[in-house]
């Protein structure tokens, strides 16, 4: 048995993406499964296999992987980002405002709601890398501030983003076109390009390098400031991206929300194999999570369940996959 | 004679692959200090775990006091009266030095603690053991040697019957050594049982009683040290009686220009006014004692540490290096004391930490790592270097601490550094790599690198420096050319600065 799993653990696919990984892949089967049969029985027959509950639990996995993708960056360096999901919400509120209230064209919106985010990314960066700040508490902070200024700027109103076939609704189709999820194919690219940026660059390199050993990075003649603060940068973006595909699944924004997200975007990362000591990050891993947690939020409904159960899940996920990590890494020491 | 206060006999430990202890016998009487000597790994360490409950012993029996005992952990070896005065101290820098001392065991009034009361311990502690200390200090504000007697006194105030001092003198300063010597002396008096385990010969002599020698993990045998000779110590320690043969003259010739000047450099307590030029082709040696400012110096010429006047020439060239950037791009190295926390990224690979200062010449396009480019630099310099690694994709925290430094150094290698800065290059590294990195050294001044080495081994400073700077308390003292250096010369330029 031992020497089975060994020889899968051995297995060139297995090694291409990491054991954990597989092992998540396998979890999704089972919860699909699991919710397939517990459904019909909680609910009376209705039926958990269906096209349309696949298409929303992926309306879920886009804006959470978009966050979780953000913050496997700051993660990578060793920090913590508790701004995300406020920041999307912040995001969607200016660049919906905009479009709604003021008439701005779409297109320049969606760049605002990336902007918002960008720049929410940059002030948390500054803080963390040139002021040296926590970065838990210097995201609790921003957090605050960004569910204040979506609240200010669009005087405490939702906003709901145009649906139905006017012109300024093309957003919608990033997520789904013709019932295709076109937002899937979008997601899967800008983890890719995500990957080559944390793999491949000078830039992720210097971001996991400085989150396993940031002195070792400076003393090496590398400006690790920068670098760390583009991780925040590349976290607060993503909320803008975020942003647009919310909307683009659900249209309409509250002020004052967004936090629950930040321990499923969180949950996502950690759970695909990023290490919260920083250091080693899995862009396919957040990619998993992401799918991961919406599914089981879409499952949980499905069953009957409010959406609370989600909460308590998550929060033991975030535990377990935590936990996880700082035994195994004991261990290889 | 006096009593025997403890006795340990055929003690026996194993580690996984290792015969840490093989059967030693060990005693202790009240009023001696015995000393506890042999090489690093030699076993003195595992033995006093095994006294004072940090290992469990595999055989073998210890009898305290008349009666035989087992210690579970420190804490009931410290209960019983045998306490550990470590050689890294663990005080709470914030905290007073009473509160230090009675850390766990606070006197209360009520509900609150009664520091008056500890203060008052304290003084009394003090007194006792003839130390001028304010219990109401701030405990960061001591010495180092300050903070050891509070350690002392904490370890006294614990009703401790026998004391383990653990190279105590490393970072003293030769006045802090005597003082610490005449409390020894009257705890001597006072019929405690003291062991003492260092490495300096000539303290060894001027303190203990008896000198028990230690071999791997076997006990050599027990002299007294006053019949014995240093050389029956050393000889009992290796087996064999060596010496490194001493540098006797420079070899850069005269006219080798000078590729780094450092004129009144100033940073912090730990450097003022250091001057110094380093030539093309030479060791410059920086010799002194642990916190003379030798590092704070390279940490700040490197840019590590912020500079506060001062004026640093490459090439003739006057240079602003504010960052470790600026420093690289000047071609200087820094290969620090502290290797894991400063020198390389333990989780990334040998090819990861190798490219690390240089990254930036080996982009294809886009900031993409030209990986391919990457491996093969990597791999040159671990052949060049003869570093042992199955491949360079193995995680540097996998490495041998001599292995990891040759990492380092490829490091600065491969981004075409001219100046090298080793501070402390052997620290931490077994004696055969130790050699190797000698070589590797002797290699790179050959071939026109110039090498500022920090050691804190008076036998490596001999061997291999050219030219010998030696600090005291953030100040030069003395410059040396090899050829007038002795132990002598540089130990009483290492102390000088020290107020009686």
């Amino acid at each position: 048995m031992k020497f089975a799993l060994q020889r899968f653990k051995n297995l060139r696919f297995v090694k291409l993406i990491g054991f954990n990984r597989v092992v998540l892949i396998a979890i999704i089967f089972l919860m699909y499964g699991f919710f397939t049969i517990l459904t019909p029985i909680l609910r009376n027959g209705s039926s958990f296999v269906n096209y349309n509950r696949i298409l929303s639990a992926l309306n879920y996995a886009y804006f959470i992987g978009f966050l979780g993708l953000g913050v496997t960056f700051v993660i990578a360096t060793g920090g913590i980002d508790f701004s995300i999901g406020p920041v999307m919400f912040c995001s969607a509120l200016i660049s919906g405002y905009c479009l709604t209230k003021f008439n701005m064209p779409l297109w320049l919106c969606l760049f605002v709601s990336v902007a918002v985010g960008a720049v929410f990314g940059s002030i948390g960066g500054y803080f963390v890398a040139f002021r040296h700040l926590p970065s838990f508490i210097t995201s609790l902070a921003l957090m605050q501030v960004a569910k204040g200024v979506g609240s200010i700027f669009t005087k405490t109103q939702s906003v709901t983003w145009p649906s139905g076939s006017s012109a300024a609704s093309w957003y919608r189709d990033l997520v789904k076109w013709n019932g295709i999820p076109v937002g899937f194919f979008i997601f899967i690219a800008i983890a890719a390009l995500c990957a080559v940026l944390l793999y491949r660059t000078t830039a992720g390199r210097y971001m996991l390098s400085l989150g396993s050993n940031k002195e070792a990075v400076r003393l090496s003649g590398v400006d690790t400031r920068r670098w760390e603060m583009l991780a925040y940068v590349m976290s607060g973006t993503m909320a803008g991206v975020a942003a647009i595909f919310y909307v683009g699944a659900y249209t309409t924004v509250q002020p004052g929300l967004g936090d629950t997200f930040n321990n499923e975007a969180i949950a996502a990362c950690v759970m695909g194999g990023t290490s919260m000591a920083g250091g080693s990050a899995s862009i396919l891993g957040t990619v998993i999570g992401a799918i991961i947690v919406a599914l089981m939020q879409e499952g949980i409904l499905a069953m009957g369940f409010t959406i609370s159960y989600q909460y308590v899940l998550t929060g033991l996920i975030v535990l377990g996959a935590v936990t996880a990590d700082i035994i195994s890494r004991k261990r290889k020491n | 004679m006096n009593d025997v206060i403890l006795t340990m006999k055929g003690i026996d430990k194993s580690f996984p692959g290792v015969h840490a202890l093989d059967h030693v016998d060990f005693e202790v009487r009240k009023g001696e200090v015995h000393a506890l000597m042999g090489e690093n790994g030699a076993g003195k360490s595992t033995l006093m775990g095994v006294l004072t409950g940090i290992f469990s012993k595999d055989a073998g029996t210890i009898t305290y006091e008349g009666k035989e005992v087992y210690y579970a952990s420190p804490r009931e070896a410290q209960t019983a009266g045998i306490v550990i005065v470590h050689q890294e101290l663990n005080m709470m820098g914030h905290l007073t030095v009473a509160q230090n001392i009675f850390i766990g065991r606070e006197w209360k009034k009520g509900p609150l603690i009664d520091d008056a009361r500890m203060n008052e311990e304290a003084r009394k502690l003090f007194a006792l053991l003839k130390i001028d200390i304010n219990p109401r200090e701030t405990m960061s504000r001591l010495t180092v040697g300050k903070q050891q007697m509070c350690e002392i006194a904490k370890a006294i105030s614990h009703e401790a019957k026998i004391i383990i001092f653990d190279e105590p003198t490393a970072a003293l300063t030769d006045t802090e050594i005597e003082q610490l010597f005449n409390i020894i002396r009257d705890l001597r008096q006072k019929q405690y049982g003291i062991v003492y385990i260092s490495h300096r010969m000539d303290e060894i002599k001027q303190i203990t009683d008896r000198v028990t020698v230690m071999r791997d993990g076997q006990k050599v045998g027990t002299l007294i040290t006053s019949e014995c000779t240093k050389d029956d110590i050393v000889h009992m320690m290796v087996g064999r009686v060596i010496y490194e043969e001493p540098k006797t003259h420079s070899r850069v010739p005269a006219d080798a220009p000078v590729v780094l000047k450092a004129e009144h450099l100033y940073a912090g307590r730990m450097v003022q006014d250091v001057s110094f030029e380093l030539r093309k082709g030479e060791i410059l040696g920086f010799s002194g004692l642990m916190g003379a400012g030798r590092t704070d110096t390279a940490r700040a010429l490197f840019g590590a540490d912020p500079r506060e006047s001062g004026d640093v020439y490459v090439e003739g060239k006057k240079v602003n290096i504010r960052s470790p950037q600026d420093a690289v791009r000047e071609g200087i190295g820094y290969l620090s004391e502290d290797r894991k926390r400063f020198g390389v990224v333990l989780e990334k690979t040998v090819a990861q930490n190798s490219t690390l200062a240089s990254l930036r010449h080996y982009v294809k396009y886009l900031g993409m790592i030209d990986r391919a480019a990457e491996r093969k630099v990597s791999q040159e310099m671990v052949k060049a270097l003869k570093t042992k690694t199955p491949s360079v994709d193995q995680l540097v925290m996998d490495l041998s601490g001599g292995n990891q430094q040759k990492v380092v150094v490829g490091k600065w290698l491969i981004s075409k550094s001219k100046i090298l800065i080793f501070d402390e290059p052997t620290r931490g590294i077994d004696v055969g790599a130790k050699q190797e990195i000698y070589e590797l050294m002797n290699r790179l001044v050959k071939e026109g690198k110039s090498i500022i080495m920090i050691s804190s081994e008076m036998q490596e400073i001999l061997r291999m420096s050219d030219r010998i700077v030696v600090m005291c308390e953030g100040k030069k003292t003395a410059e040396f050319d090899i050829a007038e250096a002795t132990q002598e010369k540089i130990m009483s330029a290492a102390t000088r600065e020290i107020a009686v």
